[in-house]
Order: structure tokens, then sequence, then C-alpha cells
């Protein structure tokens, strides 16, 4: 099932409407919105993806972060 | 014969006592606005600049003639070809933006002239709706040789009618100000914060970049609209005064409100053409110099004049003032076929300027503008590499004013999420999210773009949304004015 999600990218300057296949995994997650935002910034492989202040860790899948639909998530860059 | 000073006042001043219907019906509150007061507390209404018909016509008639001379001089078609590509760009944000901006100034003034609460405010109000009708001839005049040459001249007639993410917010913003407004919120919002604060940057502060950009009919143009803004800009004053004495609070809250939504507007219309195409930036002042000059200085000493506080955001704003315009360029130029008129990269030597202007938050953009440029230098400069340097993600957008979520910086946006009976809102600011909490019922229901591709109404994929649903063309779409081919790449 999809889920759209807000996502913000440390570094750039607009959020993006991302939207998550809620079995997808938290990495693929933030890597999806890094390939989103790329015109704009960098990738880089050190990355943390945070979900209503936490750290998420990149091995859960979306549901299993408990994600929900319209809510924001931050993928930092180190 | 009575001369002018003997008559005026009692043409200005004639209101009486209804005697078959209440005065509510005449002006009921929903149209003319609260709080509702009875005539007696707005009889001392009182305009500074007194004029009369025949005094306005006599002035217009002058000063349309001195703008139709320097465009016949000036500002034929031959003239405006000889102008700076990015100089264009910027001809083409006011064309479509402003002229239709202009005639809902006329709606609004109308209500104005029917609803208002006394005569003399009545009578200004209906001079003012003959103002706004100029202000949408003029500029419709003089664009109007464009459209053969340019379809993206052409195209600007249309923003309004598409739903282009940029014609969605002005829509938003304009059916609350002007089109669906009551007439005391009109006129504290209209005349009190965008007249005598926010169009000085667009017909003052552009005038000056237009001589500089050796457009003469621009600048003859908006000068000579200014002059209309500033008559017409005092109605507001002696309403807010008297909003002022009976609800404070309320007075306060449609300042700060109007404020907000008018800086966010505003820092893209005019934020683009001041700081990124007007020509020549490296000599002139920044558009946070000119919001400097033009509308801090005046708005707190209004604030001042009223009794009102400085907005409860007002640090908020100071912040915004030093990036959002960027955050929004740098996000639209990456996004440009979404829009009807071309960007430009800013070169080196301008970044420098830009820097030297905002250095606060400069090494977070320029960072950006690296990046755009490390994609146009791997697929080498041309038209047909546009599409391998323009994002096809899907932005978001604020719920309030409508606008991408850009606030804050690079590292901390500032969109928040708000949940109410069950359905969830984002906004790019606090400010926003306040005004709207303050009016739910205004706003929850309006749709921004995001949530219309989610609904099914909007197309899901950037192409689609750019040719379906904005109507922009492949001769009419943003591209970059120089399709990569710049000298420092």
């Amino acid at each position: 099932m999809s889920l759209p999600l807000y996502g913000f990218l440390d570094g750039d300057t607009i959020g993006l409407l991302i939207v998550a296949d809620e079995n997808e995994s938290i990495a693929s997650l933030a890597r999806k919105l890094q390939e989103a935002g790329d015109i704009r910034v960098k990738p880089k492989s050190e990355i943390q993806l945070v979900y209503q202040g936490k750290v998420i860790d990149p091995a859960l899948t979306v549901s299993g972060a408990g994600f929900s639909a319209l809510e924001r998530f931050d993928v930092r860059q180190k | 014969m009575l001369k002018r000073d003997e008559w005026l006042h009692l043409a200005r001043k004639l209101d009486w006592d209804y005697s078959y219907v209440s005065e509510k019906d005449v002006f009921p509150e929903e149209i003319s606005g609260r709080p509702w007061l009875p005539h007696s507390e707005w009889r001392d209404w009182e305009e500074a600049f007194k004029t009369s018909y025949r005094e306005y016509v006599q002035n217009q008639h002058d000063k349309d003639a001195a703008v139709y001379a320097v465009r016949d001089a000036v500002g034929r078609l031959e003239d405006v070809q000889k102008l700076s590509t990015p100089w264009l760009s910027a001809l083409k944000v006011h064309g479509a933006a402003l002229p239709l901006l202009e005639f809902t100034g006329l709606i609004g003034n109308l209500r104005g002239a029917r609803f208002g609460r006394d005569s003399a405010w009545r009578t200004m109000a209906t001079f003012g709706a003959l103002d706004e009708y100029r202000h949408t001839q003029i500029p419709l005049l003089l664009f109007h040789e464009l459209v053969r040459w340019d379809p993206q001249f052409d195209w600007t007639h249309k923003l309004y009618h598409t739903n282009n993410w940029f014609a969605i917010a002005l829509r938003h913003f304009i059916d609350e100000l002007t089109v669906g407004q009551n007439a005391i919120e009109f006129h504290i919002a209209t005349n009190v914060v965008l007249e005598t604060g926010f169009t000085n940057l667009q017909f003052v502060g552009l005038a000056s970049l237009a001589r500089d950009a050796a457009d003469h009919s621009f600048e003859k143009m908006v000068t000579s609209i200014q002059t209309d803004e500033a008559r017409h800009a005092q109605i507001g004053h002696p309403v807010l005064a008297t909003v002022m004495k009976h609800d404070p609070e309320y007075g306060q809250y449609l300042v700060d409100k109007w404020f907000w939504r008018n800086w966010h507007l505003f820092s893209i219309l005019t934020g683009f053409s001041m700081d990124y195409l007007a020509s020549g930036q490296e000599h002139q002042n920044s558009f946070k110099e000119f919001m400097e000059e033009w509308i801090i200085d005046q708005f707190l000493r209004t604030l001042a004049e009223f009794g009102l506080k400085k907005p409860w955001y007002w640090e908020i704003f100071m912040e915004e003032l030093e990036i959002y315009h960027h955050m929004i360029y740098a996000t639209a130029y990456t996004y440009r076929s979404t829009l009807w008129f071309d960007f430009l990269i800013p070169s080196p030597a301008h970044r420098k300027w830009l820097r030297l202007k905002y250095p606060k938050y400069w090494d977070d953009l320029e960072a950006v503008w690296q990046r755009i440029e490390d994609h146009w230098r791997a697929v080498g400069p041309g038209a047909q590499n546009e599409s391998a340097v323009h994002a096809s993600a899907l932005l978001a957008f604020c719920d309030l004013c409508q606008l991408p979520l850009s606030a804050g910086t690079p590292r901390n946006n500032t969109a928040n999420t708000l949940a109410i009976d069950g359905r969830k809102y984002i906004f790019c600011s606090e400010p926003c999210r306040w005004i709207f909490s303050r009016e739910p019922e205004r706003y929850a229901n309006h749709r921004e773009l995001t949530k219309r591709v989610l609904a099914g109404e909007a197309p899901a994929t950037l192409p689609s949304l750019v040719s379906e649903y904005f109507r922009l063309t492949p001769d009419t779409w943003g591209k970059d004015i120089q399709a990569g081919k710049y000298s420092w790449l």
C-alpha cells in the first residue's frame, strides 16, 4: 500500500512529496528522497532518517516504523 | 457659483438616518465587516487628501497622457525587443500577476463604495475602484503588442485561468483579500498593509531597476500607478483607527495576518525580479535593502501610529528576509518548466554580490547552485539537455499560502503538520499555521496542489501537471535563458 509523505532532505530548498510503499525499508525511503533532491543536493552515503524527532533504524519497514500518511520525515546527511 | 471648498464637504459627507429599513439592513456585518458599529462611530471618517470628481478626471487624464507619451516614444515592440532577456522575464512575472490582481482590487473597492460605513469612505472607494481599473488597463495596453511576438507574454493573460501552482497561490490570496472580503478587512488589508507598504516594492523599487534596465516605458507606468496608490491607500488608515478604538485585538490580528500573507507573495513577485532578473545587480540595492527602506521602516511607523505591537512573528520574518526568496528561486529554477518565464543561474560575480548582501545562509545556497552547475557540466549545454537539469519529483505546498514548502533554511526547513477534524495539513511556517488555526473554517476545505494530486484531481506526474493542469506548452514553459551555456561552466 502506498503512503504519501513529505520528505525534507538536509541541504535542500524544498519539501517534496514522496510516495512510500509501506513494505519498503527505511533505507530505501531515504534513498528515494535523496534521488528526488539530487538536482539540488549531492547525495552522501552516511545518512540518517528522522521521523517524529527520532532516528529510525534503516532496516525497519515504513509500516514497521509506524509512519502515517502526510507526515514529515527528514534525511540528514553527514 | 460656490467655490470648491464651499461645496466639497457637503458632497463628500452625505449620510442620513434610515426610516424604512434598519442601518444593519443597509450595512450587514457580513459584507461591511466587523466590529459592527452605528454610523455615529464612523461619522468622523476623514481622508487626508480630498478630491472632487472633476479634479480626479483631470489629474488622471494628465497622468495617462504622460504614460502614453513615454510608451509611444520608447515603449514600442522594437524597444522592448532590445531589453535583456532576464529583464523580459521580470516583465512576464509582472504582466501575468498584476493586471488581474488590480482588477480584483476594483471589486474590493466597489465593495467599499457600497458597504463602507461613511459616505466619504464610500466616495474615496469609488475613486479607488477607478484607479484599479486604470491599473488593470495600463499594463494590458503596454504589453499588448508583445503577445504576438513572444508566446510567454501571450500566456501571461492565461495565468489566472489555469491551475498553475502560482495561480493557485495568487487566487487563494486574492479571493481572501479582495473578491470575497468584507469592506473593513479589505481596506485594512489592502490599503494599510499592501498599498502603504508592499506595492512600494513592486512599483517604486522595480521602477528604479527598470530605469537601470533602460525600460523607461515600464518605469513610467509603475511610477504613475504608484501615485494613485498613495492617494487611495489613505482610505485604510481612518478605518483602522476606528477598529483599533473598538476592537484593538482584532485590528492587531488583521494587520499581522495580512503582513505575513503579503510578505510571502511579494517576496516572490518582487524578490525574483530584484535579486535575480534585473540587470546590473552588482551596482544596486538588494531586495532586502528595498524591504528595509520601503516596508519595514514605514510599517513600524504605522504600527506606532495606531498603537499596534510588532507582529509576534517579527523575528521569523527578519530571518526569512535573509533567505526565503532565495530558497524559492533556487527551487523554481529546478522546476522552471512549471512557470511561464525563463530563469538564469546567477553568475559567480552575481553570487558574490548575493553573498555580500545575504551572508548569513549563503553557503547553503551556494552549495545548491554548484550542484545544479554540476548537472549542466555532466550533460553539456543545449536546449536538448534542459530536462536532464530539471527536477522530476513532485514538490509540496503549504496549506495556507499555497506556496512551496521552502521556508526556514536548507538545514532547517520550518514546515510543520497539523491534524484538525480528521484531516492533515502542512504549513511552511509557524505564521501560516497560526493564520490557518485562527480561521480554519475559511481555509480548511481548500486543496493545495499536492492534495489535488492525491485526490486524483490533478495529474500525478510533473510532465502531465505542466501540460494538462498548468496549461503550459513547449513554447511557453520556462527554460534556462542560456540553455546551460554559461561561460564559467
